[in-house]
């Protein structure tokens, strides 16, 4: 049973501490905001682009909003106690937001890093190390390296008073087989799905820079993690009345060039992967034309948007389906899709598809660009208010 | 006797036509192929090269036949790296179409009778019905093609000397064929022939199976044949081949060190990035041809083996000398789903 310590105080994880932290803690709020401005140095940011977006989120203007959420005016509000993290292994910083977020609440937090923690990851745990902190930020602030033991995931499962579970359905049932405390609760990611809505009317109406700027977007969101990240888009539907075919051959026109100018590459195994759930959704009669402009990119006709495949199909593989209005796509949304990113439509429209869908389906409606902006509110949870707990007082 | 007879100008003449004209039938049969086809806009082939290819995988995602159900006469399987199973559907026809092709293939270096044959593996193999699918049908199959069987390994799977020494004994003065997996075949038979001093020099060995095992153990395909020289045994084949593509099977020729395509059969190498065919030393992803699939659509299979060219119609036997390199690498997805599969 060996743990490996990337952060903090080596030492018994589940041992009862004396140290208090408080909900928006001086001391925590200095320490993510010293870890902000590292991650922001230009040449990090240039190597890991995703740095430059967790930089942001930890910048301390943003921490103190985070801490003001977490405040109410009818309640005393406090850490919730012990949290345990269990992030998925290949989103590289998925890792640190939700744990800012809970030391932020002044939590005791253990968060379980993957054995396949690579690139990025690597580079956060330099600045984590880097960065000069109070004492206490080591003592209360762990995060570890184990194998398959059961044995540390049940103690620290009974260690907890939250237990944050991502990376899927599997994850979430495998985890859950080690009881938690009866006082305790887990707070789950499972698969998800999103989506991208192009407007065509809007997308007509744009001037050439604004159109290339959404492409941009749409690829950040889409490539970073390899379009596998909870909240990348899958299928892209173009909204509007007649023949979208000149708006759907131009973004992927300019996608292309947008993959060509950041010189992305996708490898062997990822293209063969795509052509096999290509030619699987063309052989059940699901996508009735396969477009394979270029390696990185793979474009598929679905023949209807009820035919939208859920599951990861592949990095650059983008079915296209057609619907007449964002209302229309109301039926075919699930508790399992997560965000929407939109390019092109008014405000009137947005609101009125967010209203329509009823919380049945759907946690974020973003613009291009935003799919992968982590955000205090996810998968429909307002995390801040999830890692504290509320004491009230009636005199 | 021998498949190995056509030059690769008279192969491509002979194939083309021929396997065009399988793709027009697996089309109008197999409706999901047919719609593959349509939505990729295929219309025609004018080399080997442009006949579309399906991965191979997608045996094990769908179902694709070419004969209805009540005509299906046997179905194969294979295990998977992925735990996915390939499935293939033979009617009648192919099922002895590439029972007659794999004898006709291997009588190429067998000769046309019966040799007495000791099988590189156990008996009890055929007992577990995970292995079965893979391992035993290749045991089943190439068996048939011997006689007075030897088992050289017993129930438990240990060397069983007694019995290759009675099979020795009883065969070793005249020609024998020995098949087995390539792995089984070093560490049973060649360091027991080694250690004890067995005689092989009249045996004929068909091995196949993955290199990998072997290449751990820094064994090189060339190390192979020259340490298995040591023991006696000069005639060896390695073959290449795939329950996805059932009867064709790529024999490395009596020179060693490549492998050549039967009549039926040619190999395209890809480029993974262009998808294009890559000329005679560059390595890419094999592609694998055949006519025998007739019931399946299973002509044209890209398969996730890297492979090279090495010459063509310039070895022992006519047409493209090739070699398989070994698997290509999986590629391992991110995403927020992948988290704790590890260590649940």
């Amino acid at each position: 049973m060996t743990v490996q310590f990337r952060f903090g105080a080596p030492g018994d994880l589940t041992a009862p501490s004396d140290d208090r932290l408080t909900v928006g803690d001086p001391r925590v709020v200095d320490f993510l905001a010293r870890l902000a401005r590292r991650l922001l140095t230009p040449a990090l940011a240039r190597r890991h682009p995703e740095l430059g977006s967790l930089g942001y989120f930890l910048r301390p203007a943003e921490l103190n909003r985070a801490v003001e959420r977490m405040r109410r005016a009818d309640a005393l509000v406090f850490p919730r106690g012990n949290v345990f993290h269990l992030p998925p292994a290949n989103v590289d910083t998925i890792f640190v937001y939700s744990w800012a977020l809970s030391a932020l609440a002044g939590n005791h937090n253990v968060v379980r890093i993957s054995t396949r923690a690579a690139g990025a990851a690597e580079t956060i745990f330099e600045a984590l190390n880097e960065v000069d902190a109070d004492p206490v930020i080591a003592r209360t602030q762990r995060m570890v390296t184990y194998g398959r033991d059961d044995a540390i995931t049940s103690a620290l499962s009974r260690w907890c008073d939250l237990r944050v579970i991502w990376g899927g359905d599997a994850a979430v049932d495998a985890i859950r087989a080690h009881p938690l405390r009866p006082s305790a609760r887990d707070l789950t990611f499972p698969d998800r799905t999103s989506w991208a809505v192009l407007s065509v009317p809007g997308w007509r109406a744009a001037d050439p820079a604004t159109r290339r700027a959404a492409v941009t977007g749409f690829a950040n969101d889409a490539y970073w993690f390899d379009q596998a990240a909870c909240s990348s888009p899958r299928t892209v539907f173009l909204v509007g009345a007649g023949d979208p075919a000149d708006v759907r051959d131009e973004f992927l026109q300019l996608l292309l060039q947008v993959v060509d100018q950041r010189g992305w590459t996708v490898d062997a195994a990822m293209a063969v992967e795509k052509r096999v759930n290509a030619y699987g959704l063309a052989a059940t009669g699901a996508a009735d034309a396969l477009q394979f402009p270029d390696n990185r990119i793979t474009a598929l006709t679905l023949t209807g948007s009820d035919q939208v495949p859920r599951r990861w199909i592949g990095a650059g593989a983008f079915p296209f389906a057609q619907v007449g209005s964002l209302v229309d796509l109301v039926p075919a949304m699930t508790r399992q899709d997560q965000t929407v990113s939109h390019f092109g439509f008014t405000p009137a429209e947005l609101n009125e598809f967010a209203t329509a869908l009823g919380g049945r389906g759907v946690d974020r409606i973003v613009p291009f660009g935003s799919a992968l902006t982590f955000g205090a509110v996810w998968d429909g949870y307002d995390l801040p208010a999830e890692f504290t707990r509320l004491t009230t007082l009636q005199i | 006797m021998s498949v190995f007879t056509l030059s690769q100008k008279e192969k491509e003449a002979a194939l083309l036509p021929q396997l065009a004209e399988l793709t027009a039938h697996h089309r109008a049969r197999c409706a999901p192929y047919d719609r593959i086809l349509a939505a990729s806009g295929f219309s025609s082939a004018g080399s080997l090269a442009e006949l579309p290819w399906l991965p191979v995988r997608l045996f094990k995602t769908l179902e694709l036949k070419s004969i209805p159900d009540d005509e299906v006469f046997k179905v194969l399987t294979s295990s998977g790296t992925t735990g996915d199973v390939s499935r293939i559907y033979l009617d009648k026809a192919a099922a002895a179409q590439q029972q007659r092709r794999l004898a006709a293939t291997v009588q190429t270096v067998l000769g046309g009778k019966r040799l007495p044959m000791l099988l590189v593996d156990t008996k009890a193999m055929l007992k577990d019905r995970r292995s079965f699918s893979a391992r035993g049908a290749g045991v089943l199959g190439m068996s048939t093609f011997g006689r007075d069987h030897v088992w050289a390994l017993d129930m438990d799977g240990r060397v069983d000397l007694a019995a290759i020494r009675g099979f020795l004994d009883k065969h070793g003065g005249e020609p024998f064929l020995i098949f087995g997996f390539t792995f089984l075949v070093w560490l049973h038979l060649y360091e027991v022939a080694r250690d004890h001093g067995l005689d092989l020099s009249n045996g004929i060995l068909i091995h196949s199976g993955g290199w990998k095992k072997l290449v751990d153990q820094a064994v090189s395909p060339e190390e192979f044949r020259s340490r298995l020289a040591g023991v006696g045994l000069t005639r060896v084949h390695n073959y290449y081949g795939m329950v996805e593509q059932i009867g064709t099977i790529f024999l490395e020729g009596p020179d060693g060190g490549s492998l050549y395509c039967p009549d039926f059969a040619d190999v395209v190498v890809r480029d993974p990035q262009t998808w294009a065919e890559l000329p005679p030393g560059e390595p890419g992803l094999l592609e694998v041809v055949s006519t025998l699939p007739t019931s399946y659509p299973g002509h044209v299979l890209l398969t996730e083996d890297l492979g090279v060219v090495h010459g063509i119609d310039d070895g022992a036997w006519p047409g493209k000398r090739f070699s398989v390199l070994g698997r290509l690498p999986r590629a391992e997805a991110r995403g927020c789903s992948d988290t704790y599969r590890e260590a649940a």
